[in-house]
């Protein structure tokens, strides 16, 4: 009998581990990915024998972006809020992981408490309470907490005298209080992943540092940051594609729609528009990242 | 210097906390008041009708007893092979070397990336006949839409899965394998009797993620399995059976500020159990994607 070598053997075992989730994955994952994709260039009507599809070339797509009257409006909005409201969750969760990396007392309890949000935010729940939460007024219109509402964050702003500074400025403070609810409640995992980059800071870096006599400021600019700016890129694509399946996401729930009627071709036209602009930014912020820091360790 | 930034993280770490947990006290308040209360403006948390008959109600409206045993089922069952199956698939990935490895690597990330909403309008026809040609079966409203991803590593979300899998598997030193192979271990019994007892704390952690992810979903459920009651869909469709069960007609107009109560108590509800799980179990929750390292 021949012997199979070694390599070759363990190659095999390494097959047979990966062997259930491939013939899944083919079946559940890529052939309906290849579908959808032929599907959003088809008319699709599902017959009993399976899908009836007829070639139309773009006329779905141009259906997606000039005809449906809802479809354009909604990509815009929820493409604007995923570009300011992304780098608000990022800067947001590394604060708190910052805080929560501190000692003081009440930490146990309060990592309790902010780590809440993973186990509620991506279900139904979440939907009825943003929704309820707008509907009765307590989210943006000041019922919530007088600091939260736009007119007091100005007078603080006006108070600490950097109010009217830019306009662009004030637009972001104000909307950042508006919306401080959707940006903390998005930020739980994001903020687990930097809390333990944090923890992964080797103790020797805060000593030599602290004995150079780093302020607390200069050592978060100087070790922490670039220790978690590999986490900031994996937390960015979190946050992107995240956005993209949440419940609340405005886009995805016209596709939804479109499914209920059953116009397959059209929904996944509509969703591979989405998809496409999303996966094509997410690259390109992607390759400038990996450029700056290769250029950073370059220089030193 | 140091007293300050205390106040000021006292101060920041009340308010985002208080944030956070703002919903949660305003369900609370609305499940246990009279409707009446809501367009009372003078109440904002303390209920002046209190009544716990809101509750009852919406145990009723979802057939709670029913719609739980249902989800328990559906969840834990779904949750226990896809934790098997992504391990499998994760250890696979994380100790043999084989041809097309980084390939295939890609695909799970792809998994990761392509929402759900993508994929579900051809998965709906598969699902509507599965099988090939007259061997076929309308698998739409059954059980096995939820289990068959599941026991093949597809699932909900079980691309993270596998990857939180691989990663911890690399963690465990390979000397534990070496030792076991050398005594004539299979790589499977290997698997089963060494890695599993080292690696349980992230068995723990993908269990529970598992099952918040399969007690949240309900775009899953509500395409592929419409007539199961699982509390999941219920919520979503709570508008409905609340107009349907509660006040026997689809046409009345109730307002929708005073059905805010029905609502809350309902998120309540189906909320409770997996805060409660999280008030045990926190540790695992947060400590298994802290030490994974899940993108290192």
């Amino acid at each position: 009998m021949k012997k199979i070598p070694y390599r070759k053997k363990k190659e095999l075992y390494g097959y047979s581990f990966i062997s259930i989730w491939f013939v899944g994955a083919v079946i559940f994952f890529l052939i309906p990915l290849v579908k959808s994709f032929l599907w959003s260039f088809n008319d699709v009507t599902i017959e009993t024998g399976g899908a009836d599809t007829s070639w139309v070339g773009l006329k779905n797509y141009v259906y997606s972006i000039n005809t449906d009257e809802k479809y354009t409006l909604l990509l815009k909005d929820t493409l604007l809020e995923t570009l300011w409201k992304t780098p608000l969750i990022l800067v947001f969760s590394m604060f708190t992981a910052v805080i929560l990396n501190q000692k003081f007392r009440g930490r146990t309890v309060a990592r309790a408490i902010f780590f809440l949000p993973v186990i509620i935010a991506t279900g139904a729940v979440y939907e009825i309470i943003s929704g309820d939460l707008g509907r009765t007024g307590n989210i943006s219109a000041g019922q919530f907490s007088t600091l939260f509402s736009t007119n007091s964050t100005g007078r603080l702003l006006q108070f600490l005298g950097i109010y009217g500074t830019s306009d662009r400025f004030n637009e972001i403070i104000s909307a950042t209080a508006d919306n401080i609810f959707s940006i903390v409640w998005s930020g739980g995992i994001q903020t687990l992943i930097f809390l333990g980059a944090l923890q992964n800071i080797p103790k020797s870096a805060r000593e030599s540092a602290l004995l150079d006599g780093a302020t607390g400021w200069v050592f978060f600019w100087k070790i922490t940051l670039p220790y978690i700016s590999p986490f900031i890129l994996a937390n960015l694509i979190f946050t992107v594609t995240d956005a993209f399946t949440s419940p609340i996401n405005k886009v995805m729930r016209r596709i939804y729609s479109m499914r209920d009627d059953f116009r397959f071709g059209e929904g996944s036209a509509m969703a591979w528009i989405y998809f496409g602009i999303i996966l094509v930014s997410v690259g390109i912020i992607t390759s400038l990242f990996r450029k700056f820091t290769d250029e950073e360790r370059k220089n030193g | 210097m140091g007293k300050v930034w205390a106040f000021f993280r006292f101060i920041i770490v009340m308010g985002l906390s208080f944030v956070i947990l703002y919903p949660l006290i305003y369900m609370v308040s609305c499940s246990f008041r009279d409707r009446i209360d809501m367009t009372d403006p003078t109440v904002m948390w303390i209920p002046r009708h209190p009544t716990i008959a809101v509750i009852k109600e919406t145990i009723e409206v979802l057939n709670l007893w029913n719609t739980l045993k249902n989800t328990l089922i559906i969840n834990i069952g779904c949750s226990v092979v896809q934790v098997f199956s992504c391990a499998l698939t994760g250890y696979g990935f994380a100790r043999f070397d084989f041809r097309g490895k980084r390939v295939l690597f890609g695909i799970v990330i792809m998994m990761i990336l392509v929402p759900i909403q993508i994929i579900s309008m051809p998965l709906y026809s598969l699902f509507r006949n599965f099988g090939i040609g007259i061997f076929s079966v309308n698998l739409i409203d059954s059980a096995l839409t939820m289990y068959l991803p599941a026991m093949t590593a597809n699932g909900i979300r079980s691309g993270l899965m596998i990857l939180i899998f691989r990663q911890s598997f690399k963690g465990i030193p390979k000397e534990l394998e070496d030792a076991s192979y050398i005594d004539g271990c299979s790589p499977l019994r290997t698997f089963v009797q060494i890695i599993i007892p080292n690696a349980s704390s992230a068995f723990l952690t993908v269990f529970l993620f598992s099952v918040v992810f399969y007690w949240n979903d309900y775009y899953v459920s509500s395409t592929f399995f419409t007539n199961s009651e699982t509390l999941g869909l219920m919520l979503k469709n709570i508008d409905s059976e609340l107009k349907m069960r509660l006040f026997n007609t689809v046409a009345v107009d109730v307002d929708p500020r005073e059905q805010i109560v029905w609502k809350e108590a309902g998120c309540l509800l189906s909320i409770t159990p997996l805060l409660i799980m999280y008030v045990f179990l926190q540790k695992y929750f947060t400590e298994g994607i802290e030490h994974s390292g899940i993108v290192g």
